[in-house]
């Protein structure tokens, strides 16, 4: 221990050791001079004698230092700096190499941020591993009093929480935010603590308490009170009551739920207030709350859930709707929630998988295109190399040099990557935000991702470091060392860089082809005719004053509202509807008299509209009319249906005038079919067109409190149509309140996953292909180089153009046969997984597939033309004079 | 490379021992080490300077000898290496060990 303090003391004063050891060994030599000149030599002779027998200075001074020093420290320094110097003379490459890792390491290093981001973080509140979810799907309200009340001995503590959205207008337009009702124990049983004033308890979740409380997350408190203290106490106005905002959660947690922030957090006990008449809580069949719950220590999964199903029958008694038979049926199963609940994750998670795949197979070519560099630089430095084994270093050493600096590049690419990961994770994550809602993920750094990283430039290091190094380093020194070699058989080398062009090869065919199809899949998509004229449409959300509680009033209400825009000059077209195309809302109904759910067979989908609804959407009426006046309450219930349905259901006899029996188990009705209109796209682009019956809204029983508007301006400028929106909803009545988006946004957002994975694919695959061209330059380039003397020697001899290009084709035909063949058989087999991201397209599309082999193929005999046909302009007469 | 007849050609360590007998009997410097080792084996062992200096760091290192910087006879700066209690320690433990190994070397020699 004590010598390992002294050799670092010895590295802290190694010039003031050096000096004292010149100085000592000079005093040796002054005594053996006096030695020597008392034994009878002359002074000069004995000062030359004393200087011979002083030996080799420098080696005696090296060999003193050595004893102190850590000759590992000492000689990966060395290395080091050399490589650094090294890099700095060679910068294209260094450039080139390092942008290269940089690319590969930061995509996979933002994908798995994103990865570890949605999928792997656990939850910061106390313990996570013992918090669990009552799986798959929402529960009802009083399913959730029920289950709270039933469960305290398989549980040390439930809470029930559901995501919304919430307003902070006071009036007119929406100010939408993102909010939960949470039950009162949430935060206790989560065990989280705020950053300033209290989170909610359970006094303030008493219908007979005081609801109107709030906790705010810390962005909203940053956004609407520039974190000021006063924060706390304040009112905030939502959905048109105040609250009282009685805390702020701490910067790092946003709620139980993964990729949301929970801006404002409410008590359940507030939901009357907000929704009055339409409250949700005593809802029997609303299915909107998820339920969450806290392991007593030491109970695993499996034993809660054998308590859970012992009290089922008890919750399902107390919960079930009267006459419900088939309630609560299937067995409650719990989840781990260590990492929290995602709605993100059911969507996301194939295209991420494959985004993952695809940015992995990215790496692997970067790999093995700057293995290749190396390979091409190691071998343009044999020379040097050679020198350096002939003075003697060992080979060890000399392939150590190489891979520092294989670690130096890597080590660069890995920092830039991280660096680039950050900037693109984030591009990423915001791409996600649709009109849905807004995606944040917390994409920090943490020991995963760094782990993930380091351990990814590891493997390359070591790849792209040894491969180039055990190869070069076999070289017998004599041999490299000559000037120039006169050999004209090829090096055998070229063939470990021939076998890493062909890999670049391979896994590109799998990335372009993936990337045809990904793009082809989105320009189908996004091509998808919708049936409906979608340009220029503003669609409002609107939502009825909650002192309108009666039925009959809101379909007065809403009446009101038709009448009022079918009057005001500047609007071309408007109408209502229940339902808005696109948005992955639906409401089905079984057609025919049978029992049981709806099957394929049966099913029609449902919307109700006003008359003007067709003619904002440029619905064309094939047949018959649309609905008027006299299709009220009261009157015999008509319906429109589209050209599909007509087809599927009233096929044969001519559709007007036909009876249909549709609706749900307890509604069951009878329709008289009035017209029939084209065919539009309904739920989402993907399942396009399906039968729809139109129903007219006069003659909906149960009026809802939200409706969609559909308005068609006259004039084109954005804000001069939602002025005048806003004005005319407001003149029908103040209480209104509406958000306003376009129908591009919808479309937008129906596209998103399909653009990202085409978005990406394309660029990866064009990047793959850039570096398999590049690859296939290099080595065809550099054989040329080494085969100039036998070109020389073959064009001497008579051999002309065709020969010689025949001569470089053969061999760039070989690697691109085996390349593409490979490439070929790898995207055939793994062309089934992404078989659910296509659409309209088989994985094994014969026409994307060869059209990507056509591709790569071209860009093959383009990156070895120009090395090809400077081969043919070797001349030999120079070729063979200078060798 | 100057006169290298050093016995670590043939025991490796045998210079330290040696090195460590001589500081034994009284801080030297590097040339007195050398005197005192030519003149008590009787000229046989001549140590040069790059075996010698290399010993003497080594000995630096493990803590067997210090050194400290004074003035030689002939008025010169010089460094006088002193034994330490652990360097007695190494001296008797090396010298029992190269006793071993002399003993050995000789029972091979006196059976043929």
């Amino acid at each position: 221990m004590t010598s390992l303090l002294r050799r670092c003391w010895f590295h802290l004063t190694h010039s003031r050791h050096e000096r004292e050891l010149a100085e000592e060994l000079e005093t040796h030599r002054q005594l053996r001079q006096a030695q020597l000149e008392r034994d009878g030599l002359s002074p000069a002779a004995a000062e030359a004698a004393s200087r011979r027998a002083l030996g080799n200075l420098t080696l005696a001074r090296e060999d003193a230092r050595d004893v102190w020093t850590f000759a590992w420290i000492e000689h990966a320094w060395q290395d080091l700096v050399l490589a650094i110097r090294g890099l700095r003379q060679s910068r294209t490459f260094a450039l080139v190499a390092i942008g290269t890792l940089a690319l590969g390491i930061g995509a996979n290093t933002a994908l798995f941020s994103i990865f570890n981001s949605l999928l792997l973080r656990q939850l910061p509140v106390r313990d996570p591993p013992s918090l669990v979810t009552l799986a798959q799907g929402s529960w009802t309200y009083p399913i959730w009093r029920a289950f709270e009340a039933q469960t305290t001995s398989v549980f040390d503590g439930t809470f029930a929480y559901a995501n919304l959205e919430l307003d902070l207008a006071p009036a007119g337009r929406r100010e939408p935010v993102d909010a939960t009702y949470v039950s009162g124990r949430m935060f206790d049983v989560l065990g989280v603590a705020p950053l300033r004033g209290r989170l909610l308890q359970p006094a303030d979740d008493r219908p007979d308490g005081n609801a109107r409380v709030a906790v705010i997350s810390y962005r909203f408190w940053q956004r609407r009170f520039a974190g000021a203290d006063s924060a706390v106490g304040a009112t905030l106005t939502v959905d048109r009551q105040p609250f009282t905002v009685v805390g702020v959660m701490s910067p790092d947690f946003n709620g139980p739920d993964v990729g949301r922030i929970d801006d404002v957090v409410i008590p359940f006990a507030a939901e009357p207030i907000l929704r009055g008449v339409d409250s949700g809580l005593e809802g029997r069949r609303m299915w909107w709350i998820e339920i969450m719950g806290r392991l007593k220590p030491g109970t695993t999964i499996d034993q809660a859930v054998a308590g859970l199903r012992a009290v089922q029958p008890g919750i399902r008694s107390a919960a079930a709707p009267p006459g419900d038979k088939g309630f609560l049926e299937e067995p409650f199963r719990l989840a781990s929630a260590s990492t929290g609940r995602s709605p993100l994750r059911g969507r996301f998670e194939t295209p991420l998988r494959a985004m993952q795949a695809t940015v992995a197979i990215v790496l692997l070519i970067a790999c093995a295109s700057l293995a290749n560099l190396m390979l091409a630089r190691a071998l343009a430095r044999r020379r040097e190399l050679s020198v350096r084994l002939a003075l003697g270093a060992s080979r060890w050493r000399v392939t150590r040099l190489l891979v520092v600096e294989a670690v130096v590049i890597v080590a660069a690419g890995a920092a830039l990557g991280l660096l680039f990961a950050r900037w693109s994770g984030a591009l990423l994550v915001q791409q996600l935000t649709t009109w849905r809602g807004a995606v944040s993920l917390d994409l920090s750094l943490d020991w995963r991702v760094l782990a993930f990283t380091a351990g990814l430039a590891a493997v390359t290091a070591l790849i792209a470091g040894i491969v180039p190094a055990l190869s070069v380093t076999g070289v017998a020194p004599g041999e490299a060392m000559k000037e120039s070699s006169r050999s004209i058989t090829g090096d055998r080398r070229l063939s470990v860089r021939g076998a890493l062009v062909v890999l670049q090869l391979a896994l590109s065919l799998v990335l372009v082809i993936g990337a045809g199809l990904f793009l082809r899949t989105f320009a189908a998509l996004s091509r998808t005719p919708l049936g409906f004229a979608a340009g220029g449409l503003t669609v409002a959300g609107v939502n009825l004053p909650k002192t309108v509680e009666d039925d009959a009033d809101r379909r007065a209400l809403l009446a009101r509202i038709d009448d009022a825009f079918a009057a005001v000059p500047g609007v071309r077209a408007a109408g209502l509807s229940v339902i808005t195309p696109i948005t992955g809302s639906g409401w089905n109904d079984q057609i025919g008299a049978a029992n049981g759910r709806p099957t394929a067979a049966t099913r029609t989908y449902v919307n109700a509209v006003t008359d003007g609804w067709f003619t904002v959407m440029g619905l064309r009426r094939i047949s018959g009319r649309g609905f008027t006046r006299t299709d009220r309450m009261g009157a015999p219930p008509v319906t429109i249906v589209n050209e599909t349905f007509a087809r599927r259901f009233l096929a044969g006899r001519p559709p007007i005038g036909q009876r249909v029996t549709a609706g749900g188990p307890r509604d069951r009705r009878e329709f008289e079919v009035v017209g029939v209109v084209s065919d539009a796209v309904y739920r989402s682009l993907r399942e396009g067109v399906v039968p729809t019956m139109y129903l007219p809204l006069a003659q909906q029983e149960s009026a809802s409190s939200s409706i969609t508007l559909t308005v068609s301006t006259s004039t084109g400028a954005r804000a001069t149509a939602d002025r005048l929106l806003a004005d005319t909803l407001r003149s029908v009545d103040p209480g209104l309140t509406f958000a306003l988006r376009d129908f591009d946004q919808f479309i937008r957002g129906g596209l998103t996953q399909e653009r990202l994975v085409a978005m990406l694919s394309g660029f990866f695959g064009g990047l793959a292909l850039l570096l398999a061209a590049i690859g296939l330059y290099g080595i065809v380039a550099h054989a040329v180089d080494v085969r100039r003397v036998e070109i020389g020697v073959r064009m001497a001899l008579g051999a002309g153009r065709a020969g010689i290009l025949w001569l470089v084709f053969r061999r760039v035909g070989v690697m691109l046969a085996l390349g593409l063949g490979a490439g070929l058989v790898i995207s055939l087999w793994a062309a089934r997984f992404v078989s659910e991201l296509l659409f309209r397209l088989e994985p094994r599309d014969a026409s994307t597939f060869t059209l990507a082999v056509a591709v790569l193929l071209a860009a093959g005999v383009l990156a070895a033309w120009i090395p090809a046909r400077r081969a043919t302009r070797v001349d030999p007469a120079l070729v063979l004079r200078d060798g | 490379m100057g006169l290298t007849n050093t016995p670590s050609d043939l025991l490796p360590g045998t210079l330290e021992l040696l090195i460590l007998k001589a500081l034994a009997h009284g801080p030297k410097h590097g040339y007195g080490i050398v005197e005192h080792l030519r003149l008590a084996s009787k000229d046989v062992l001549q140590v040069g300077e790059s075996a010698l200096y290399p010993a003497l760091q080594r000995l630096l290192v493990n803590g067997w000898a210090s050194a400290e910087w004074g003035t030689s006879d002939n008025n010169r700066r010089a460094r006088y290496y002193t034994l330490t209690t652990a360097g007695r320690r190494q001296l008797a433990a090396e010298r029992a060990e190269f006793e071993r190994m002399v003993g050995g070397i000789q029972g091979v020699l006196r059976t043929t």
